[in-house]
């Protein structure tokens, strides 16, 4: 009888099973990543393509028990540095943490009432690397150590980053409440410029 | 604890990533300070809506009929359908477009050059058939030449891998090499053959020895310079590593993981079993292989095709002896 070569087919069948029941249930959450890192809805489906197809190839390393959304975006943001590589689209970004640690210099407050479309511009606003983390933390639910291994880098610039994005964040948020009067800051400015201007204050209310 | 103390962690807090003794630290600050207790709804609020915002953004929503394309794509992987690579499903990428045209460029050629072979055989009936997949159909020896090689090995030439599946093994035994042998690259630490043999597969225990003390011994100028077993993508090989003319030389054993598949059917041996087969190159490595009942055997290097298959055939006889007697044929 002819040798087999491949794999065994009860191995194969075993591996998928594991794998729709650990991976697949994750595809919208991973496209919502991958979608929110490229920008583009075609590289977004591309990149999602090869992420699961190497996740299925490589589903043997993946421990159970393990997060397997975080496996799943680590294998994500390596070949998205992949094909980053391949399209010579590498360019330099200037680290701007000096920069932003002096902006963010004091902790605004947490405005309250704002809308979803108002956060996520607010989200798009900051620099990549603050995005990235914030998304990963704060959405997706990853531990620091996860974000860490994910974008190869140190869980203490992960702290960093963390820290100073969500500040960043805050402090759009509460720029967008005051000039558009949301919130309390926005509601006693708004109220103190229509008092000077005589006393239009029906537009507040 | 300060408020300005509880401002910097509360989302270490929010995110479950403090030590106890500091999360009752927080606790007791926000039973006694009603602005922290606020400025603490309201980052959960925020998180919750930035969470909220994520999955209702139309532009991050995935179509239903990518992900149904995509799971076809999966399962037609995991069946091993298809083997061959990528291909976009968006339809947009240039470089897959590409790639795909290589790749259809590639199988033309490989149609091609089996119909030629296939056309040279038949016009020289004389030639001993030599084909992996003939195997088991009885052959002629015609008089006065051994059909086999020196060693009572066939030998074919450079031809095109009979199966997908041979190839698929022999892409494991080339990134093998490559990982192991050429850059130090594991991702698992190697065992001695002795204690892989003890623990995953006995055919590893005394491989070297065997090759080393086998009747036709090493190739001029070859040496052993490491022998261990190490893990490939998840396949374990016993791993011989020669030097040869100033190069590296593998020679990797790996179970086939088919003893089920072979079970309904009586074990081979002899010479019929025992082939060489030149695989042609892979990734720029000369590949040849030969193969036991349960065991196949890689030669791997960057030698002149001749030169490695000539070093496969040295060391063939005492390998296939040894995985023999080990597999108890």
């Amino acid at each position: 009888m002819r040798l087999m070569f491949a794999l065994h087919k009860k191995e194969v069948d075993e591996r998928w099973t594991a794998f729709e029941a650990e991976a697949v249930p994750l595809m919208n959450d991973l496209f919502r990543v991958a979608a929110w890192l490229v920008g583009d809805r075609a590289t977004a489906e591309d990149l999602m393509q090869e992420t699961f197809i190497q996740a299925l190839q490589s589903f043997h390393r993946f421990e159970s028990g393990t997060n397997c959304r975080a496996w799943l975006v680590t294998i994500m943001y390596h070949m998205n540095s992949k094909r980053l590589r391949t399209g010579a689209k590498l360019r330099l970004v200037s680290d701007t943490d000096e920069r932003i640690a002096e902006t963010v210099a004091f902790t605004a407050p947490t405005p309250q009432g704002l809308s979803e479309t108002e956060v996520l511009r607010a989200l798009k606003s900051l620099p990549r690397q603050y995005q990235e983390v914030v998304v990963l933390a704060d959405v997706e639910d990853m531990a620091y150590r996860e974000i860490a291994d994910a974008l190869a880098i140190p869980v203490g610039t992960v702290m960093s980053r963390l820290s100073r994005g969500r500040k960043l964040l805050r402090a759009e948020l509460a720029s967008y409440a005051n000039t558009f009067g949301i919130g309390k800051q926005g509601e006693e400015r708004l109220r103190s410029t229509s008092e000077k201007q005589g006393g239009k204050s029906d537009a507040v209310s | 604890m300060l408020c300005r103390d509880f401002r910097e962690i509360a989302d270490s807090y929010l995110s479950d990533e403090l030590l106890i003794e500091t999360n009752h630290d927080v606790i007791s600050h926000l039973e006694s300070c009603a602005d922290c207790r606020r400025e603490m709804a309201a980052r959960r609020e925020l998180r919750e809506k930035l969470r909220s915002a994520f999955v209702h953004a139309p532009e991050l929503q995935v179509r239903a009929e990518f992900s149904d394309r995509l799971m076809a794509k999966l399962s037609e992987v995991a069946l091993g359908q298809e083997r061959t690579g990528v291909t976009s499903l968006s339809g947009r990428s240039s470089a897959n477009r590409r790639r795909n045209l290589w790749l259809a460029i590639a199988a033309c050629l490989l149609v091609a050059a089996g119909v030629s072979l296939i056309v040279v055989r038949q016009k020289a009936p004389s030639r001993p058939q030599v084909a992996a997949t003939e195997q088991h159909q009885p052959e002629t020896k015609p008089a006065g030449k051994d059909p086999l090689g020196a060693n009572g090995l066939r030998e074919v030439g450079p031809r095109l891998p009979v199966n997908i599946a041979r190839l698929e093994l022999a892409k494991f035994a080339v990134g093998d090499h490559r990982n192991c042998a050429i850059e130090f690259r594991l991702h698992e630490k190697p065992l001695p053959l002795e204690e892989a043999g003890r623990r995953f597969d006995p055919v590893y225990i005394n491989l070297a020895k065997a090759v080393l003390s086998g009747r036709d011994g090493l190739p001029t100028e070859a040496e052993l310079v490491e022998a261990h077993s190490c893990v490939f993508e998840g396949r374990r090989f016993g791993h011989l590593v020669f030097k040869s003319h100033g190069r590296i030389v593998s020679l990797l054993v790996t179970d086939l993981q088919g003893k089920e598949t072979n079970a309904g059917a009586p074990p081979q041996s002899g010479a019929s079993q025992d082939q060489i087969t030149a695989c042609s190159q892979l990734d720029g490595y000369q590949v040849s292989c030969f193969e036991t009942a349960y065991h196949a055997v890689f030669v791997v290097s960057d030698l002149p095709q001749n030169e490695n298959l000539a070093f496969a055939r040295t060391v063939a006889p005492s390998v296939l002896a040894h995985l023999s007697r080990t597999e108890g044929i």
